[in-house]
């Protein structure tokens, strides 16, 4: 009955196969005929039902990228719809499955992001806000560390001022967030290791901004995990700053 | 007028149009008050007409019953343009014009319609010499099989005449330079002249608008600061014939007085004099003051503007000012405004879809927390570019919260991916049989990912790693080979990391039974692993590279001209350490600039010198003797090439220079020595050079060097056994005609000289083998670079008394 619906005249049959097909999981022969009714149905009262069943195939499909525009495009056409909300929430959702990992572009993170706020804003009430908000935390989580591993990466790469710049301003766009500690202990070790290969004459110096540095490290998080190595490098920047002041 | 309530409005006349539509268009509506007569109507008709839509347009009034009016709208409408033909020209260049032109179906034909489309026409023909082009627009109104008018047909017949040239140009006006010379200063607009063949002499009206300010520059570059063109006119001669009369206003001759500097503090004034490298006295030079101020075609120029935009002064502003003019002496001042010092804040990538950060921001020359520096902008761009991950023509620095209160900017690379992979895969008849080839090039591998199915879309990518694998067959041998390049070995510091092996299966062809023979063969066993560290001094574009290599050649039974022992082994174990020099930008598929220089030496170990062998007397050894007494070479040569002993040195340098446009000239010079450290061992069969040809490696058994000459067959200009010295001088005239993502091509002309010679006895760096010629390169990211060249060889190969003539060499690869 499949390749006659797929063969038909019956724009009817072919929707009615398409959703029984939609219905039971078999989405790719679904896709199949909705591709053909699409055209066929646009701007009769019937499109509602069928454009959320086109997204939601594409979404189900996995193919993210069609499927966050078919969403917008149904969120769009049906504000009213009774499935909007669930469309305005997948909608975002595909743009989550298409942020990529974190060492690459993320622009699809961020309209991602934007998707989901907007969601979040229009639908505080709904079932999915849970879900969102999650999504929310794990994509500002993957840009967090994105900019902390670039950051990490000048200290890897023996840049030190570099490094202090970029945890600096790390700290200073990311307050919230779960590497701001180790950020705060980087910052403290790449002064410490820049003031160690200096010029004989800039040592001292450096060595106290390293100093300065731990200071702000230890009243932010007085109870660290990094706090024994942090102590075991203090101790050495102390003992320098002595010997050099003898 | 009387004021009246418009009852039914009314439209005839319509043909495509909706009657509403022209009622909406009118702005007329139903129980409107109006006056008859009065302006209103006459807004209405005016409006009408300017919808540009109709040919008439008039208002009746139709009925009136107390104060209500009817009103009819009557239009005629103009037709519209149903088909456009070009007669007159050829048929591809019509339909480009066509294209042009934009005359869709369904446009309203007006009067200016047609006006315009005959003067761009004309002038296009202008602009390419055609000065007296005609062109005649005809219309004619085409009905359907009804006999309803559907619109009209446009034929444009062009007759672009003949090209107008330049038969003189007239100069008055001029004391101080003469006719010639000025008329020199006129790049594109010549006079006749039947010696000129490079130059063609027709009159292009926007070539002869640029002409004009270039002569009135180069007047300025002499120090005529005021020189003017007064007037200038055209004088027809005949129809193909033009004269040029252009009259000029010299003014004086003037001189560089005074030049103060004002608001400089980081630099002093003597420093800045040297900067501007203009001293008082000097020849006027409006053009050159410019260039040592700003100089708009070098991004790298050592002018004044880039004295502070390399050291961080971004907010930097510099105004020379004449200051004071007396008789012909010119006084400066410079004025300066440093700015305070700009730092960069965050440094970002985008775009970046495949390739990670790390492999990214490791070759930034921009950190955060750096002074602004626009030499480390420039540079990263086309450092970027080097790496082969991304479309070098689009890289683009933005400038992102530029603060001048706080001196912080935020850079932002925009990178656009461009496929790093490539494929190989050949078959075809060669050598006596089939040969199949399969090679895999992965540019921006990710190693660590090798083993994580999820990385494969389709490939794991995106961590800089190069990865290649080869398999080349045939029914006689095979070959495989395999490696590996990480660039940044631990990621922590530019070294680069390769590793590489090959093994070789060849066995004995019997090529009058067509039959290879599996009990006679050859196998070469080999590998390599080398690293190469980027270099502080003399400058950071230098990198020095160690290898160690190691080959084993193993005979079974294998007998050719190549060994004297048809059962045995040699081994190849050496080290080999280069340094080189590559600052060439921005594509490396075509330089624009730049050059590159390598220098290597190869070494084996000294085994003469302590292994207690004497070489010179082995045949008078016993061990080493036929039964008859006489000297067995197999055993011999087993003993002298059982681990091979030589050094080898290298030079190749490259230079780029962009002439005009795009247009780059590329010399190039390479060296090549091969040597013993124990004269009686002496030099190896292994290891030589081979000249002449397309330079692709056909299948080298012996470690041979193949050197491309261009002209000559492959490999033809060395004796059979290769030689052990060569240099060779080539220089390429390179022409880009596309630098699309998709597909780069270029265009280039050659001549260049090359010869191998047996030891320095017989070398004579002036006997060369020449060859000229012309080919074309296509660079697509999945195939690599191809390429056709045509050489012609002036010089006899050995063994004939002829020019070689004519070769075509087909390129796959940078060979050249």
């Amino acid at each position: 009955p499949y390749q006659k619906a797929l063969k038909s005249e019956d724009v009817g049959l072919k929707f009615h196969m398409a959703d029984s097909l939609y219905t039971v999981g078999k989405y790719k022969k679904a896709l199949k005929l909705m591709e053909q009714v699409v055209p066929e149905y646009r701007g009769k009262p019937q499109a509602e039902k069928l454009m959320f069943l086109y997204s939601d195939t594409f979404y189900n499909l996995g193919d993210y990228y069609l499927a966050g525009y078919q969403f917008e495009r149904f969120s769009n056409s049906y504000p009213l719809s009774e499935k909007a909300e669930e469309a305005a929430f997948k909608g975002a959702k595909s743009y989550y499955f298409l942020s990529p990992r974190y060492s690459l572009d993320q622009k699809d993170t961020k309209v991602a992001l934007e998707k989901l706020q907007e969601f979040i804003n229009k639908y505080s009430n709904s079932t999915f806000i849970a879900d969102a908000n999650q999504l929310v935390e794990e994509l500002t989580h993957k840009l967090e560390k994105k900019e902390f591993e670039v950051a990490k990466q000048y200290n890897r790469i023996f840049d030190y001022k570099a490094a202090i710049s970029a945890f600096d301003n790390f700290i200073l766009d990311h307050p919230g967030s779960e590497f701001r500690e180790e950020a705060y202990f980087m910052k403290f070790e790449s002064a410490y290791q820049l003031a160690v290969r200096s010029i004989e004459n800039l040592v001292e110096e450096r060595l106290t901004t390293a100093k300065s540095y731990y200071e702000s490290f230890k009243r932010n998080y007085p109870e660290s995990k990094f706090q024994a190595e942090a102590e075991t490098i203090l101790e050495d920047i102390e003992q320098r700053i002595d010997n050099k002041q003898v | 007028g009387k004021k009246y309530t418009i009852g039914e409005i009314t439209v005839s006349g319509a043909q495509s149009f909706n009657e509403l539509t022209v009622i909406t268009f009118s702005g007329l509506k139903k129980g409107e008050e109006i006056y008859i007569p009065g302006q209103r109507i006459s807004n209405v008709i005016k409006k009408l007409w300017d919808e540009n839509l109709f040919s008439d347009v008039n208002i009746y009034v139709t009925d009136i019953q107390d104060n209500i009016v009817d009103l009819e709208i009557n239009i005629t409408e103009l037709p519209t343009l149903n088909e456009t033909t070009i007669t007159g020209i050829r048929k591809g260049k019509a339909k480009e014009l066509l294209k042009e032109l934009d005359l869709t179906k369904g446009k309203k034909v007006t009067k200016n319609l047609l006006t315009t489309t005959e003067n761009f026409i004309k002038n296009k023909y202008k602009d390419d010499g055609f000065f007296f082009a005609n062109v005649m627009m005809n219309t004619n109104t085409v009905v359907d099989s009804t006999g309803e008018e559907i619109g009209q047909n446009l034929n444009i017949n062009i007759d672009r005449g003949k090209k107008v040239k330049v038969k003189k140009i007239h100069i008055a006006g001029n004391n101080e330079l003469t006719n010639a010379k000025v008329r020199r200063s006129m790049k594109n607009t010549k006079q006749k002249n039947p010696i000129r063949i490079f130059k063609r002499s027709k009159y292009i009206k926007s070539a002869y608008e640029e002409d004009k300010a270039s002569l009135v520059s180069n007047y300025k570059e002499k120090g005529y600061r005021d020189a003017r063109i007064v007037s200038d006119s055209l004088a027809i001669v005949d129809e193909k014939n033009i004269e040029l009369f252009i009259n000029l206003e010299e003014g004086r001759k003037h001189y560089f007085g005074d030049i103060r500097f004002i608001g400089n503090s980081i630099y002093t004034d003597q420093e800045l004099k040297n900067f501007l490298g203009i001293q008082k006295g000097d020849t006027y030079n409006g053009v050159l003051l410019q260039e040592r101020i700003a100089d708009d075609t070098d991004p790298d120029a050592d002018d004044l503007t880039n004295a502070y935009q390399n050291n961080g002064y971004l907010f930097s502003r510099i105004n020379p000012v004449e200051v004071n003019i007396q008789n012909d002496t010119i006084d400066f001042e410079i004025r300066i405004y440093e700015g305070r010092l700009a730092y960069f804040n965050n440094v970002t990538v985008v775009g970046n879809d495949k390739t990670n950060d790390h492999v990214i921001y490791r070759e930034l020359r921009v950190r955060p927390g750096q002074k602004y520096s626009k030499r480390n902008v420039v540079r990263t761009i086309r450092e970027l570019g080097q790496l082969g991950f991304f479309d070098p023509e689009t890289i683009a620095p933005e400038f992102k919260n530029v603060d001048p209160n706080t001196g912080t900017l935020d850079m932002e690379f925009r990178v656009e991916e461009s496929g790093a992979s490539q494929i190989e895969l050949q078959g075809g008849y060669g050598g006596g049989g089939f040969v199949g080839t399969l090679g895999l090039s992965f540019n921006n591998f990710s190693l660590r990912n090798i083993f994580n199915g999820d990385a494969y879309r389709p490939l794991p990518m995106g961590d800089g790693q190069k990865l290649s694998l080869r398999a080349q067959a045939s029914s006689f041998y095979q070959t495989y080979s395999l490696s590996l390049v990480e660039p940044w070995l631990g990621g922590k510091k530019p070294v680069q990391f390769s590793l590489s092996f090959s093994h070789t299966i060849q066995y004995f062809y019997d090529f009058r039974e067509r039959e290879a023979d599996r009990d006679r063969r050859f196998l070469i066993t080999g590998g390599s692993i080398g690293l190469a560290k980027r270099l502080r001094w003399p400058d950071d574009h230098f990198v020095l590279s160690h290898a160690i290599s190691f080959q084993h050649y193993n005979l079974k039974n294998y007998n050719t001209g190549l060994f004297t022992f048809g059962n045995g082994f040699s081994n190849n174990l050496a080290y080999t350490i280069g340094v080189s020099r590559n600052n060439t930008f921005t594509n490396p598929v075509f330089p624009l600039g730049g050059s590159e220089f390598n220098v290597t030496a190869k070494l084996t170990p000294p085994y003469s010198l302590f292994n207690n062998v004497k070489y010179s007397t082995l045949d008078s050894d016993p061990e080493f003797q036929n039964p008859d007494g006489s000297p067995n070479q197999g055993l011999i040569d087993q003993k002298r090439f059982n681990w091979l002993e030589y050094y080898k040195i290298k030079f190749k340098g490259t230079w780029y220079t962009n002439i005009i446009d795009k247009l780059v000239l590329r010399p190039q010079v390479e060296f090549g020595f091969l040597g013993a450290y124990n004269l009686d061992r002496g030099v190896p069969p292994f290891e030589r050079f081979f000249m002449g040809g397309d330079g692709l490696g056909a299948f080298s058994l012996d470690g041979r060097e193949i050197i491309s000459l261009r002209g000559y067959p492959n490999q033809s200009l060395s004796d059979q056994d290769g030689n052990t010295i060569f240099n060779k001088f080539s220089l390429e005239l390179r022409y880009p005609i596309t630098l699309k993502q998709m597909a780069s091509i270029y265009a280039l002309t050659f001549i260049e000289g090359g010869a191998t010679y047996d030891g320095f006895k017989n070398y004579n760096p002036f006997q060369l083998k020449r060859s000229a010629g012309a080919g074309i390169r296509i660079f697509m990211p999945a195939f690599g670079l191809l390429g056709i060249d045509f050489g012609y060889g002036f010089d006899p190969i050995p063994g004939t008394f002829q020019a070689n003539g004519w070769e075509t060499h087909f390129i796959i690869g940078q060979q050249f």
